[in-house]
């Protein structure tokens, strides 16, 4: 009986179907929960679906993306979608390659300075939307009683609730949150880099800044990208930190196309319109991952040939 | 020699301003965490002056935040089995054995990692109320699995590919299957990352938003995430206990993450897809 199913198991392992076996329930999951919802919003967006009008006759056809291209409100988004991305990957990466290159030699407290430069990455986004959330209040924040410090009488600022500054503040937080990404990557790429190459131009006379902008950006130059564009794709997905802590607001000042797609669905509950701009999201982020597979994932034979 | 010790002494200038920066926001949570109801409000300095657990107790008596917190715990601890078993499974196949289709599948992988969850909450949470999973930790579960998944497969298809085929090879000339070769040789070699995928998997959950806020709605239902931010708009005021919550829900990944810093750092790594 044991001999029978373990020649069963046995037949079935060297069979040609076990390795679409083995892969079959964790694309089964991703398929009934990823795919298939993403092909009903592209059926939605071609439709008429509105929750508080159900019996509204719905038409099939390409209107909902008519609406979408002509709609100043959903290009504006897109526009503060690029500024939140470009603001968050820059600073990100300034931030984590100047970390990166305080740390990466040997010195006295370099793993308690690794650490640091990683923590922020722990906290999660909704604790530092909080937290940055009361260090912004316009009476009683840090920020503006360290600002009173720096520079008495520049008065408070309203950091999330003006126009002006509700952007840029939150795109503080989003690279206080994510710059350890860049770090760990640059740091690990510096790693990488051949310490003879160093060696032979301070032989040469190189000063520090030479060595860095002879050797440390070419050599890091593939790093750095594939880093800025993993950044890129997280930083336009970002949902959290403006959610819970502007909504959009002040009256849209910060409602990138992921919060305008959210909002449009659970607010307005036009579905269709909401799955339409969704699609927009989605072939937009294709464009950013495109890039990535480009520069990051090549076959294994082409290994080494971006260096 | 005084060239480079001046250096580094700009150095250590640098990274201490740097990292003061970098730590402020989370010193300052645990000060107005630890002060008096009223301490932001009333005193001009940057130290704690005096300490109080009421925020705390505020926050588990009078809040359910226990509550939330147990319900991030068996979400989070389900996802992360869940999708561990899985994508252990299918990243070895992938790694393992070449079949037709194996790219491609590895790339639309990669793919479902990278789309916006916005674009396909509203499907989703339609699918969910079908399934009848809306308002249950089963839903929430499997709407996590989906964002842990693909990078667990990506990264669990790299430490199977580090594992020389010799050893497998050999226990299939002894008579092994294919499938005890994998469970007795390669499984346990693997098993390093695969604790550090446990962790990522765990952390992933336990951070999560959006799916969690979309997919139940009674507050008995929410995670510690969703009732986190809760408190922003029921007690925007009440610095104190909001910086309370903020720390209870945060503490458990920064002590994960200081214990476990190699495993931590190394997810994160392979989360760039070599």
């Amino acid at each position: 009986m044991q001999g029978s199913s373990r020649r069963v198991w046995n037949s079935l392992s060297d069979g040609p179907s076990f390795p679409y076996l083995m892969v079959l329930p964790a694309i089964a999951v991703l398929g009934l929960i990823v795919a298939w919802p993403l092909l009903n919003a592209l059926w939605l967006s071609l439709h008429d679906v509105i929750l508080t009008r159900p019996n509204r006759p719905s038409r099939f056809g390409l209107h909902n993306y008519q609406r979408m291209l002509t709609d100043k409100d959903v290009w504006a988004a897109v526009w503060k979608s690029i500024i939140y991305m470009t603001g968050t990957v820059v600073g990100s990466m300034v931030v984590g390659t100047i970390a990166a290159l305080l740390t990466r030699g040997v010195f006295f407290g370099r793993s308690l300075a690794r650490l640091v430069f990683i923590l922020p990455w722990t906290i999660p986004a909704v604790a530092a939307a909080l937290i940055w959330g009361v260090m912004y209040d316009v009476n009683f924040g840090v920020l503006n009683r360290l600002l009173g410090l720096v520079a008495p009488g520049a008065g408070n600022v309203e950091w999330l609730l003006s126009r002006t500054t509700a952007m840029p503040s939150l795109i503080a937080i989003q690279v206080w949150n994510e710059f350890p990404i860049a770090y760990i990557f640059l740091l690990a790429g510096l790693q990488t880099i051949d310490q003879d190459l160093y060696k032979a131009a301070r032989i040469d006379g190189a000063t520090p800044f030479q060595q860095f902008l002879h050797i440390t950006v070419p050599q890091m130059r593939y790093v750095a990208a594939v880093t800025a564009i993993l950044l890129s794709i997280f930083s336009f997905k970002s949902f959290t930190i403006i959610y819970v802590l502007t909504g959009g607001g002040p009256s849209g000042r910060t409602e990138t196309l992921i919060i305008q797609t959210y909002i449009e669905a659970f607010r307005t509950y036009n579905f269709s319109y909401s799955a339409t701009l969704s699609i927009l999201s989605v072939v937009l982020s294709l464009v950013l991952v495109a890039v990535y597979i480009r520069l990051a994932v090549r076959p294994e034979t082409a290994d080494g040939d971006a260096h | 020699m005084s060239r480079s010790q001046g250096l580094s002494v700009v150095r250590a200038c640098i990274l201490t301003i740097l990292g003061i920066i970098v730590l402020f926001p989370i010193y300052w949570m645990f000060v107005l965490a630890l002060s008096p109801l009223g301490f932001s409000r009333s005193v001009g300095g940057f130290l704690p002056i005096e300490w109080t657990f009421d925020n705390f107790v505020f926050l588990f008596v009078d809040r359910p935040m226990g509550r939330w917190m147990l319900n991030s715990v068996i979400v989070a601890l389900a996802t992360s089995f869940l999708s561990l078993v899985l994508s252990t499974s299918a990243g070895y196949a992938l790694s393992r054995l070449k079949f037709p289709g194996n790219r491609v599948l590895l790339l639309a992988v990669l793919m479902t990692q990278m789309l916006p969850s916005t674009a396909i909450v509203v499907p989703m949470y339609a699918m969910l109320r079908d399934l009848g999973l809306l308002d249950s930790l089963p839903g929430i579960t499997l709407a996590h699995m989906t964002l842990v998944i693909p990078l667990a497969i990506w990264m669990i298809r790299g430490f199977f590919d580090g594992i020389p085929l010799e050893l497998e090879k050999a226990a299939r000339i002894d008579g092994c299957s294919r499938l005890s070769a994998f469970w007795h040789i390669s499984l346990p070699l693997a098993a390093p990352g695969l604790t550090a995928i446990f962790i990522y998997g765990f952390v992933t959950s336990w951070h999560e938003f959006l799916f969690a806020r979309t997919f139940a709605s009674p507050q008995e239902l929410w995670t510690a995430a969703v009732g986190l931010a809760s408190f922003k708009g029921e007690y925007f005021s009440l610095f104190e206990p909001q910086m309370a919550a903020a720390a209870v829900f945060a503490l458990p990944v920064i002590v994960v993450f200081i214990v476990l810093q190699r495993q931590f750092v190394a997810g994160g790594l392979a989360g760039g897809v070599k």
